[in-house]
């Protein structure tokens, strides 16, 4: 496949730049795929998994939030959070996720606000162990 | 020299050793902190950058809509959102940066949200428009927090509350040099590069005007986000400078006052003997 540039960064730091063969994101329409001279994008991403193929090597990465644009043929990844696989704290996802969970079930002690970052907790904590545990 | 006794001397001395030691100590906090603001600067750039440049290429490709945060209202307030300190003893850190701000709030009708203790107290104690006071703790504000506030904005001005958002910051140039700054927010009106663009198409996934007015917080909120962190650095890199001058000027007033000390010791010696050998 023909390879294409691609940056993807965040506010921690340059996560990747270099080549790459294909990025597959989840939008907030649902997902999708990008190879080599797609026509200009741009679209807000959702919560999900993220693919990107590099020399016929598929990584996965969990990718939260923010922007995925596609200008002149080069692809720039700008996500609020974006983890490898391999570097995603099971632990800390996992104790989010139970506490989370908590919080929901006790739904009448807690305010509106307080829900609803609970369960944007709980949804960012399943999607990092899907794509973690997802061998 | 002789009005002033050695014991007087003594103590100045050691009034001044003391603080010299906080001052010493000071530094090497700020050091180590500026060290870690540092990393966290050089690491939000690129996203800083990337951002600010996928924003700018859509306004300049743009065909196809029209947006509320591209155009100015006409009714409003300006918006300032000051980014300060929460401790002083930073040199010229606070006070440039808010007596900027401040010049600039009396030029049009403005309100202001203050980040940091410092900048809060000040817009207060001079009973400006203050929108929030919810961010009075610089060191507390997280990436989170830049989001929520820059969702918060975008409402408002989409709603017509504010005529332009501003955010006003410190720049970390060097260790040495931090020069207060101030970006336009919104509207949003792409970098100006030399580069005349060309008009092109592009394929907005899920409506052009939806995905833009999704996209525009995200990028506010990282903008503000970079903005603090070079403010953060900056603050860190004042009051190093700061305090490492107020050490140095320590020194120079121990060695100045141990001079005078000496002398008036000696002073009291000869005057001691002159007068034993008179009375011989």
């Amino acid at each position: 496949m023909t390879p294409f540039k691609l940056k993807i960064v965040t506010p921690d730091g340059l996560k990747y730049d270099g080549m790459a063969e294909m990025v597959v994101a989840r939008t907030t329409t649902g997902e999708i795929g990008i190879m080599a001279k797609h026509m200009n994008l741009v679209s807000p991403l959702g919560m999900g998994r993220a693919l990107i193929t590099v020399e016929g090597k598929q990584r996965r990465a969990a990718c939260i939030g923010g922007i995925l644009s596609v200008i002149g043929g080069d692809v720039n990844l700008v996500p609020t959070t974006f983890e490898w696989a391999e570097d995603i704290d099971v632990k800390r996802a996992e104790k989010a996720m139970t506490e989370s969970k908590e919080i929901i079930a006790a739904k009448k002690d807690v305010s509106q606000t307080e829900l609803k970052m609970a369960e944007a907790r709980l949804k960012r904590a399943l999607v990092r162990l899907g794509v973690a545990q997802d061998k | 020299m002789a009005g002033v006794s050695t014991k007087e001397i003594k103590n100045r001395i050691r009034s001044m050793e003391s603080t010299k030691q906080i001052t010493k100590a000071m530094e090497m906090v700020a050091a180590s902190k500026l060290r870690r603001a540092q990393a966290q600067v050089d690491s939000a750039r690129p996203y800083f950058r990337i951002l600010s440049r996928v924003l700018s290429d859509i306004i300049k490709t743009n065909t196809d809509f029209e947006s509320p945060y591209l155009t100015a209202p006409k009714t409003g307030k300006t918006l300032y959102i000051a980014i300060a300190g929460d401790r002083g003893l930073a040199g010229g850190y606070n006070s440039n940066i808010l007596k900027m701000v401040y010049e600039k709030m009396a030029q049009s009708e403005s309100v202001v949200l203050p980040i940091g203790k410092k900048a809060l107290d000040f817009f207060k104690a001079r009973k400006a428009d203050v929108v929030s006071d919810a961010y009075g703790v610089a060191e507390d504000v997280a990436v989170g927090d830049c989001f929520t506030i820059a969702k918060n904005v975008a409402k408002a001005f989409k709603a017509g509350e504010y005529s332009s958002v501003y955010v006003c910051f410190t720049n970390f140039v060097s260790v040495l040099s931090q020069t207060p700054d101030m970006k336009a927010l919104l509207p949003l009106q792409p970098e100006d590069d030399g580069e005349e663009a060309k008009k092109s198409e592009i394929l907005y996934e899920g409506g052009s005007v939806e995905v833009f007015d999704a996209i525009v917080p995200e990028y506010l909120g990282g903008i503000l986000y970079g903005a603090l962190c070079e403010s953060r650095a900056a603050e860190q890199a004042a009051r190093r400078t700061a305090m490492d001058s107020a050490t140095s000027n320590a020194e120079d007033m121990i060695a100045d006052l141990s001079l005078k000390f000496n002398r008036a010791r000696q002073a009291a010696i000869t005057q001691e003997i002159t007068e034993i050998v008179a009375g011989a």
